[in-house]
């Protein structure tokens, strides 16, 4: 028997349910629906209107007539013949190198701390909290603190100097070669804790049965970790991994904090480009094109994560 | 295996390897130690320095004569740009920001969770998925039509205010950026009560029904109070996230006296009128750290539950 | 007309069907136990009882009354939930009286109703504690005391013992049972305990993917059970099943059943089921359960058929009140029970007497029981 047949049959013994029942079974959608709503427009509504923006002709004002994809020429369209060849193209080496070594470095220093600190360390109560602290500061005050800390009349170079190490000299902060490089510095300082605590974590989830049965077999410290322990993080890794793509290409605020964009904008990310094109060089189309590429990076590395993460589980 | 428990004892001639090891180990932990504490440390000592023993004396000096003019100076008197009124108002503009910002997201995100894990319908997942790529996006993808749509509310605002003499807030950088800060707060906030609520007994939710109560009485009286520890862990993270906010803040309150406490910062840091007066900014830079900071010494084990919350989904 | 009725209910979820058409029904003050294995549907029965999961097609009526529409609250039920589901942030006081707090019962009429359960169930020095200050057994009390505060029409347990240890839930049935012939509730018990099943019910609902296999006494389903799966899920040690054949001697049939490395036993019937005999020379299953395989002097005295036979013991086991000897047939392994002094060695060859009169027998094609 059909679903439908049986309800044409029964629905003349069924009372019909009251309008308050209804309102009752529809409740948890309605409580739901307004933050549904807000996602759908100021997410995914605003993010269609950036991509059209983007093939506008926009200025200084939005302008809603199509003129193709112009703003992407223009991105994509520098020459050698200048140097740098583009601000666009300074932008994406500039997060070619700082992407690549941030995430590189904090995940191989946080795996590093995080192995060192499951040593059974006396005191690790207080070391990992002054590993992690930084996370708690703001890209501002972080970028203000090592701004200071690597000025070279100031701050570290400064230091050497005065104890002796005259011929000590680093200026990378004002080299327009070696800026990203600072940004890393501190993007690393800021966020590799964060990283060993989610290893430590990791770690502190491995079963202690594993690892002693390894050891009977006869595995040394080393292979301990090499063959079984970082192998059995994997999933730590791919976390991490998505956390740091994550921060690495929002990277806003250190580089103006740390750098205010560079000489020369020598430091900037595609965030910053954006920003600066779309509200003070007045080129919204481009600005707008710009974002859409970010979009569509972060896009190629979440949406296959999300999707395997909230699949896994099925009910 | 007795050789390795007690390996000091077998070497007689000096330290063992196991020994070496641990000092290697602590040696280490030690130096990263200092590679995090120095930045934080200088900050704190340049603020407590005077301009000359900063112009003359070693960066990692303790300061000579310590003295609270700098932090006084940062709070009521440091220049933003061309106005002189410190970071005072700034800091309450901020104050006014992240409250009702954090509590509006997370009492949003608490039903969210419960619905999304309690109440499912048919397609729960994908509005959950929705919601929780909203996390993701680079906000520079919504910037420009979020600032156009700010901008005729703001317009909307100013007729209401000529029709009614009242804005209803339209208009207001506090209430644009609280409105901001809840719409893209609530993909991480209905994340973190969905996982919490997900691992909630549903028998509960069943013997309330059949106890009588009602869908808000249920939220009211069972999962609230049994949500303390998510709660706190939401509203550290929201905290934390809308305090330090700089991209928003400068797009929609970039300016003028409606700054919120990271944009002033920047503005104080970057103003270049006369001598700059490193130990208030520094000053400056630790009232602009300390919210966050306070928060992560009380309740750390909350911070880090939240930021862990936010990097493992599912 | 009875208390509880349950009419050609369904449940399905999409296109699969859950419970595919449940007839039961309980007369007041019953103790109606619903048993299967996990997935059988014998929780989402209780739960769409209760209300927590609406129902597909059917009706259920208590007391004459459809109440498939009315939400939970509305049915006049109580329920014990399997983890007990005590709100962890209120009182024991406030767990007990919260459904009476709900419905707008005054303070001092609530505080009178706590007091008599608690009265009856010996837990009133635990009231102002919290749940998780109390042991495994104080939990099912207050679970059970929730439920009693209400004096509600029906009773739903959903396997309310599964999650004490084995002393305790011996203890928790016998007050169950005790608290169902004082107070005279009509209950609904989930159970996969086979043995809670029986000791508890006063009918038994034997289920199976969504169906209901056998609805009966607890008598009914342990002596007459109606195909092989109830013969297998109720009674510990189970009932032996043994493939085996009809053979006729004479006007009389009897069961064959093959042995390893000696000739095949026969046992001739006296009174077989007439069913049986339309399956000479073909392939049964012959079911007997421990019990009625026996040592010879400690058969039944008054059964009237006892067919005694040479069986290879090949494993005892001395239970204590019992002792447990096991021997192949029809190449399965097969528990005979003996008095628990039985002297009897692993390796040797024991008469053992097969009490015929309580065997079954099912039909291997279709799995039911051969009359």
């Amino acid at each position: 028997m059909s679903v439908a047949t049986s309800q044409i049959k029964l629905t003349p013994e069924r009372s019909r349910p009251s309008v308050r029942s209804r309102l009752q079974d529809a409740l948890p959608k309605i409580v739901l629906a307004p933050s549904f709503a807000i996602t759908i427009v100021f997410v995914y509504g605003f993010i269609l209107w950036t991509i059209y923006l983007s093939f506008t002709n926009s200025k200084t004002f939005p302008s809603y007539v199509i003129t193709g994809p112009r703003a992407y020429q223009r991105l994509w369209g520098w020459t050698f013949d200048s140097d740098p060849p583009s601000s666009w193209y300074t932008s994406i080496v500039n997060m070619g190198i700082f992407g690549f070594l941030y995430i590189a470095i904090c995940l191989a220093l946080g795996l590093f701390l995080a192995i060192l600190l499951d040593q059974k360390i006396r005191g690790e109560g207080v070391l990992r909290p002054i590993y992690l602290y930084p996370m708690a500061l703001s890209f501002i005050v972080t970028g203000v603190a090592w701004k200071w800390f690597l000025d070279p009349g100031l701050g570290l170079e400064q230091t050497l100097h005065q104890w002796g190490w005259t011929s000590f000299h680093f200026d990378w902060i004002k080299n327009k070669d070696f800026v990203i490089y600072t940004v890393v510095i501190a993007g690393v300082w800021q966020a590799s804790g964060f990283i060993m605590a989610m290893f430590l974590a990791g770690l502190r989830g491995i079963d202690g049965e594993i690892m002693k049965a390894a050891q009977i077999d006869g595995a040394t410290t080393f292979q301990l970790y090499r063959r079984i322990v970082i192998p059995l993080l994997r999933p730590i890794f791919l976390s991490a991994f998505i956390v740091l793509a994550h921060l690495a290409i929002k990277s806003y605020d250190l580089v103006v904090a740390l750098t205010s964009g560079g000489p020369g904008g020598s430091a900037w990310l595609p965030s910053n480009f954006m920003y600066e094109y779309t509200f003070k060089r007045n080129e919204m189309a481009v600005g707008s094109a710009s974002a859409v590429i970010m979009l569509m990076t972060i896009v190629a590395i979440i949406v296959p994560y999300l999707y395997s993460e909230l699949r896994e589980k099925p009910r | 295996m007795s050789a390795v428990a007690t390996p000091a004892r077998q070497a007689s001639g000096g330290m063992s390897t196991k020994t070496l090891n641990r000092i290697v180990i602590y040696g280490l932990l030690a130096l990263f130690a200092l590679f995090y504490l120095m930045p934080l440390f200088v900050m704190l000592v340049t603020s407590f320095k005077t301009m000359d023993e900063i112009q003359n004396g070693n960066m990692l000096a303790l300061p000579k004569a310590p003295t609270f003019d700098p932090w006084i100076k940062a709070w009521s008197e440091v220049c933003s740009g061309l106005t002189c009124v410190g970071m005072k108002g700034y800091f309450w503009n901020s104050i006014k920001m992240v409250v009702p910002a954090v509590l509006i997201s997370t009492l949003l995100g608490a039903l969210n969770g419960y619905v999304l894990t309690k109440w499912r319908f048919r397609g729960h997942t994908l509005v959950f998925a929705m919601m929780l790529f909203a996390c993701f996006i680079p906000f520079q993808s919504v910037l420009l039509p979020m600032a156009t749509i700010l901008g005729s509310f703001g317009r909307f605002g100013v007729t209401l205010q000529n029709a009614t003499g009242f804005n209803f807030g339209l208009g207001n950088s506090t209430v644009n950026l609280v409105f901001v800060h809840v719409v893209y707060g609530i993909g991480f906030t209905t994340l973190f009560f969905r996982n919490y609520y997900e691992a909630f007994p549903n028998e509960l939710i069943k013997a309330a029904q059949v106890d009588g109560a009602s869908f808000f009485q249920i939220f009211r009286r069972i999962m609230l109070p049994n949500s303390l520890p998510i709660i706190v862990v939401t509203v550290i993270y929201q905290f934390t996230n809308i305090w330090n906010d700089f991209l928003f803040a400068s797009a929609y309150a970039g300016s003028g006296d409606v700054m919120p406490m990271t944009v002033a910062l920047n503005n104080v840091v970057n103003t270049s009128t006369g001598v700059v007066e490193y130990n208030v900014n520094m000053a400056a830079a630790m009232i602009a750290a300390l919210p966050t900071l306070i928060v992560y010494v009380v309740a750390g084990r909350y911070f880090v539950r939240g930021l862990m919350a936010g990097a493992v989904k599912g | 007309m009875a208390f509880l009725e349950i009419d050609g209910l369904k449940k399905r979820f999409g296109n699969v069907e859950i419970l595919k058409g449940i007839d039961v029904e309980l007369e007041k003050g019953g103790f109606l136990v619903l048993v299967g294995p996990s997935g059988c549907g014998k929780s989402t029965l209780l739960n769409t009882i209760a209300g927590l999961e609406q129902i597909t097609e059917g009706e259920i009526r208590v007391d004459g009354r459809a109440i498939n529409d009315l939400h939970p609250s509305k049915r006049d039920i109580a329920m014990v939930f399997q983890s007990y589901a005590l709100y962890p942030n209120m009182t024991v006081a406030g767990n007990i009286s919260f459904g009476m707090e709900m419905r707008g019962v005054p303070a001092d009429e609530r505080q009178k109703a706590i007091d008599k359960v608690a009265k009856v169930l010996q837990i009133g020095h635990l009231l102002q504690r919290k749940p998780s200050q109390l042991s495994g057994g104080q939990r099912q009390r207050v679970a059970m005391g929730r439920a009693l505060v209400r004096d509600p029409k029906l009773f739903l347990f959903d396997e309310p013992l599964s999650n004490l240890d084995a002393k305790l839930r011996v203890d928790m049935r016998i007050e169950i049972k005790r608290l169902h012939a004082t107070t005279g509730t009509t209950i609904v018990y989930v159970t996969h305990d086979q043995i809670e099943a029986m000791t508890l019910a006063t009918k038994i609902a034997v289920m199976r993917d969504g169906e209901v296999q056998q609805f009966g006494t607890p008598a009914e389903i342990y002596n007459n059970p109606t195909n092989l799966f109830v013969a297998d899920f109720m009674g510990s040690p189970a009932m032996n099943l043994i493939p085996a054949t009809i053979a006729t001697s004479g006007n009389a049939l009897s069961v064959v059943l093959q042995r390893e490395a000696r000739e095949p036993i026969t046992l001739p019937m006296a009174n077989a089921p007439t069913g049986l005999s339309a399956f000479q020379g073909k392939p049964i299953i012959f079911g007997v359960r421990p019990e009625a395989l026996t040592d010879p002097e400690g058969a039944e005295r008054n059964a009237s058929n006892i067919a005694t036979a040479d069986l290879h013991i090949e494993v005892v086991e001395p239970a204590g009140s019992d002792t447990f000897a096991v021997t192949n047939l029809g190449g399965k392994p097969v528990v005979a029970r003996l008095r628990a002094d039985a002297n009897i060695q692993p390796g040797t060859s024991t008469p053992l007497a097969f009490n015929l009169t309580k065997a079954v027998f099912f039909d291997p094609a279709t799995e039911s029981r051969i009359r």
